[in-house]
């Protein structure tokens, strides 16, 4: 009959360190020829074949984006400098989807920095966590410890209130952040801003600042049941400053699906497949 | 005891240093009659204030410091609870916190908002503690209350607004306008014992008036029935004001700004009113609890007295009777005689000796209803136990207690200190359950254990000081840890039997990496070809080898052992060789199981004021931090990251001198994450090189 037993490693609590040895009982015979052999062993080459590991899962996982199918030329979608809208009305999943976008980039190393208004540090990072969860769990990759410890330094959350986010704020942070070489985001997600009369202003200032740091920027758009859509077929909000987005994909429930349906840019040629999101993960899958 | 919970305030007094706590405190004992006579901080009788907490207790009697002073005002019971300031990151803080329901912010009125009053509110916020403010040092050339209550705003974030203000300023300062009463009171007598009302003087009226609209204005957003007085232009009374600002106040979305000079004696009297009019009583304050049965899930407590008793022992103190313990019952009732069950320790303790701190002794009472604040002989337990009914299973702080991750030696200067030392240690583990003490048994030396630099720090000071306990320190040291990646196979023999008594073991198998396990053993051994008597000496012998890694002599985690294979030799096996063997095994898995030191990773959150921001990132950046996020709170901005503990160290001394000592860290444990290899080979010659020492 096979037995588990877990102990817990009473050293940790006691014994930090090794000068200061305490109620460990000494060995009883001495075996210097294996830890000469162990430690010639063990130095070097660890690491290579740790980080060939956590590249192959990182492959793997892109390969597996199913983002890759909707015709987009590039992984990346945006083209530097370019902007992307995600729209959809309340609830339907626009922060989880950016959430993957976001992964996907960090997972080819590309920085991205997250802009939250009103959500705190914790619940972005949260969320994170957890799309990143369900899509190890969906292609069944373990090991998802490593490879989020790898993936994590190439996300930054930037947080503000609602009312208190403006953008030459946003600029001044960004400018600092990459001046003093903390962080270079290659990809920015802006979540939450409200689309409003004011908005052309900041977009158009955004805009140059994304030009000028090379920077893709991604945009959730809160859309309404209520408004009808503007005369180019896109909702009202975006509609008002449609010529500074070279992306727009709306996710529209439809039945028990979201389908992902690409409004603008290459995605949005009829011989490409729309794509769902599974409404219980909220994940992209390409199952149509 | 009185039964009126409405009536109980249990509130802590916060302050910058200097900004006058001391003395205010003294103020109200003497006006609450705890007292009889007022001592000056500095003053010339050389007795020193009753509470002087700068001197760290040295009249032990009742100071505040020590643990809850109580109080009566206008037949409001009040409990003021000693909110430690210099520990940012113990449970400690947590605790008393947890006991207040309400606070009074003391703040310079020439100062105004100070780096230490940052830091308080921050911590009030953190435990949702409700507030006033009081403008003390009103009489001091350079006082400007109105300055501080825009400082407030600006500063802290709060929705300040000013009940009262100043007649006269500097030395000229005379008294105080209440606005919502619309009158002007001088305070009278040696002492200011004695309140003058009068009206306004006409010079100050059209401001006073100004101030009331806007304190009026700020009320009614809290307060329907005050709205609707405004609106329909009827008589808006005093009780309506009132009612509205202490909705705002229990609420923290309004902090009602009183002004005084508590060394003149102005201004107390009416601070006291506030306390009981505007503060929380323990009904209006939701606790929670967690529920040991439902993986910490928090529960909102009741606040009756029916329901099944859960108390908390915030504080211990020796005293020439033995232990008291300063204990808040949250829920039901702690009577005399009553068995109660120690959540942490699950023992049953019987209730003996109730008393309750009363004018300047101890009075012995029946029993402790919900809300209140009492003390128990006799009771052995450390500070933060909870207490509750047989057959309960909820604890009002977290029972999980993280492994500490630094140590370092202490080392007493003298036979004096040496018993001292040993009597704080005693104490202070029993405070708090992070921190630890041992004696390393091959070198003899102390060492203590905790969860940061500071924490570690601190105990260091309270010896010093508490204790009188000198001691020299060797340098901190953190908790590296071993594990192995991948999956790796053993199979070894160990065989002597070349004269005298022979041994004889094979064990063969295979270990494998598992997560939030230190070791996970599995017999998965058949047809007995390692007899079951001898599988205990082979989890020994494993589990020994756990102790130290064979590479950096760290603890190692994280190994589940499958043993599925062997051989006995039917006289030369013995459990020794089965020990051995195993051991040898493990050296022989480990060596291909590719193992890999790992470290402690903190997460650090700094609260610094925007302007710094930049600054502080680097300092964390530059300690191989990783920033998770910043987030913009106002004035102020909150930044989160993951650092590794060995580069923590002197990191608020750094911190404090890029932003001016405004902003402040906490810090705890998050997770053990594998060393850089450029970090590790560095670990590894400096482990080689203390080997060498050694040798």
């Amino acid at each position: 009959m096979a037995e588990t037993k877990r102990f817990k490693n009473k050293n940790l609590l006691i014994d930090t360190q090794r000068l200061f040895e305490f109620g460990g009982e000494p060995f009883p015979f001495k075996e210097p020829e294996f830890k000469k052999k162990i430690s010639a062993k063990q130095t070097g080459n660890i690491c290579y074949i740790r980080e060939r590991n956590i590249r192959m899962l990182k492959n793997e996982f892109i390969l597996k984006n199913p983002l890759r199918r909707m015709g987009y030329k590039s992984d990346d979608i945006l083209q530097t400098g370019e902007f992307g809208a995600v729209m959809a009305r309340a609830g339907v999943g626009k922060t989880a989807f950016l959430v993957q976008l976001a992964l996907h980039s960090m997972l080819r190393e590309k920085n991205v920095l997250h802009v939250s208004l009103n959500n705190p540090v914790k619940k972005v990072s949260l969320s994170y966590r957890e799309v990143f969860n369900r899509i190890t769990a969906q292609y069944e990759i373990h090991q998802t410890s490593q490879l989020w410890d790898t993936v994590l330094p190439h996300r930054f959350i930037m947080t503000f209130r609602v009312e208190g986010f403006s953008v030459p704020k946003l600029e001044e942070r960004l400018t600092d952040l990459i001046e003093q070489d903390i962080f270079k985001p290659d990809t920015m997600i802006i979540d939450n801003i409200p689309f409003d009369d004011s908005v052309r202003k900041d977009l158009t200032v955004l805009k140059k600042l994304a030009l000028r740091q090379g920077i893709r920027v991604w945009f959730s758009v809160r859309t309404h049941r209520h408004e009808e859509p503007g005369l180019d077929g896109l909702p009202i909000q975006l509609s008002q400053v449609a010529e500074l987005f070279e992306v727009a994909i709306h996710l529209v429930p439809k039945g028990k699906q979201i389908q992902i349906e690409a409004f603008k840019g290459p995605g949005s040629e009829a011989d490409f497949p729309d794509l769902l999101l599974d409404p219980a993960t909220m994940l992209i899958t390409d199952q149509s | 005891m009185k039964k009126d919970i409405h009536k109980v305030r249990n509130i802590g007094i916060s302050a910058h240093i200097d900004s006058g706590k001391t003395t205010l405190t003294e103020r109200i004992l003497y006006y609450t009659k705890r007292i009889h006579t007022m001592h000056d901080v500095k003053g010339k009788d050389g007795v020193g204030a009753t509470m002087d907490s700068m001197e760290l207790e040295k009249e032990r009697g009742i100071t505040i410091a020590s643990a809850a002073t109580y109080c009566e005002w206008l037949s409001h019971e009040i409990n003021i609870i000693d909110t430690p300031g210099h520990v940012d990151f113990t449970i400690e803080v947590e605790r008393s916190l947890r006991v207040l329901d309400g606070a009074v912010l003391v703040l310079c009125g020439v100062a105004g908002v100070q780096s230490q009053s940052i830091t308080v509110d921050q911590q009030m916020k953190r435990y949702k503690v409700p507030c006033i403010a009081f403008v003390n040092k009103c009489d001091r050339s350079g006082a400007h209350p109105l300055r501080v209550v825009q400082q407030l705003k600006e500063k802290l974030g709060h929705n300040a607004v000013a009940m009262q203000l100043p007649i006269g300023l500097e030395a000229d300062f005379q008294g105080v306008i209440d606005l919502v009463s619309m009158k002007a009171i001088y305070f009278d007598g040696e002492k200011g014992e004695t309140l003058r009302m009068e009206e306004i003087p006409p010079d100050l009226m059209q401001s006073a008036q100004d101030h009331r609209e806007i304190l009026i204005d700020q009320a009614s957003l809290f307060s329907d029935e005050l709205t609707e007085a405004i609106l329909e232009e009827k008589a808006v009374s005093e009780e309506m004001i009132i009612a509205g600002i202490r909705q705002g106040v229990i609420r923290r979305q309004l902090t009602p700004v009183f002004i005084g000079s508590a060394y003149k004696n102005k201004g107390i009297q009416p601070l006291l009113d506030a306390v009981t009019q505007l503060l929380p009583c323990p009904l209006d304050v939701e606790n929670q609890a967690l529920d040991m049965n439902n993986a910490e899930q928090p529960i909102v407590l009741s606040n009756t007295t029916d329901k099944p008793l859960v108390a908390l022992a915030f504080k211990l103190e020796d005293g020439p009777y033995g232990q008291l313990t300063y204990i808040r019952v949250y829920q039901g009732s702690l009577t005399k005689g009553d068995a109660i069950v120690n959540v942490r320790t699950r023992k049953k303790v019987k209730v003996g000796r109730v008393i309750r701190m009363h004018a300047d002794q101890l009075e012995d009472i029946e029993s402790i209803p919900a809300g209140y604040i009492g003390a128990l002989f006799g009771i052995d337990c450390a500070s933060g136990d909870s207490f509750v009914a047989p057959g309960m299973s909820l604890t009002m702080t977290s029972m999980y207690v993280p492994d500490p991750v630094i140590s370092l030696a202490i080392f007493p200067k003298d036979t004096k200190s040496e018993t001292n030392v040993s009597k704080a240690l005693a104490r202070f583990t029993k405070e708090d359950p992070t921190f630890k003490a041992r004696v390393n048994e091959e070198t003899g030396d102390t060492i203590i254990s905790g969860m940061g630099e500071l924490h570690l720090d601190v105990y260091l000071e309270r010896m010093r000081r508490e204790y009188q306990a000198e001691v020299t320190t060797s340098p901190p040291r953190v908790a590296y840890r071993e594990t192995i990646t991948q999956k790796a196979e053993f199979n070894y023999l160990h065989k002597k039997q070349t004269g005298g008594a022979g041994q004889f073991a094979r064990v063969a198998g295979y270990m494998e990496p598992v997560q939030h396990e230190d070791l996970v053993f599995e017999n998965q051994v058949v047809g007995g070809s390692i007899p079951t008597q001898f599988i205990a000496a082979c989890e020994k012998g494993f589990k020994k080898s756990m102790h130290k890694g064979p590479k950096m002599e760290f603890p190692i985690t994280g190994v589940r052992i499958v043993l599925n294979d062997g051989a006995s030799h039917q006289v030369d096996s013995s459990d020794m060789a089965f020990q051995a063997a195993a051991r040898g095994a493990f050296l022989q898995g480990y060596a291909k199981a590719k193992s890999v030191i790992q470290e402690p990773i903190m997460k650090v959150v700094v609260e610094t004021p925007t302007e710094f921001q930049g600054a502080v990132m680097t300092t964390l950046t530059q300690r191989r931090g990783m920033i998770v996020g910043s987030q913009d709170e106002g004035p102020f901005s909150v930044i989160e990251a993951q650092v590794p503990l060995a580069e923590m160290f002197g990191y608020s001394t750094d911190l404090r001198s890029v932003t001016k000592g405004q902003a402040q860290f906490t810090m705890e444990f998050l997770v053990y994450r594998q060393v850089p290899q450029s970090i590790a080979e560095e670990l590894v010659k400096k482990t080689a090189a203390e080997k060498k020492n050694v040798a």
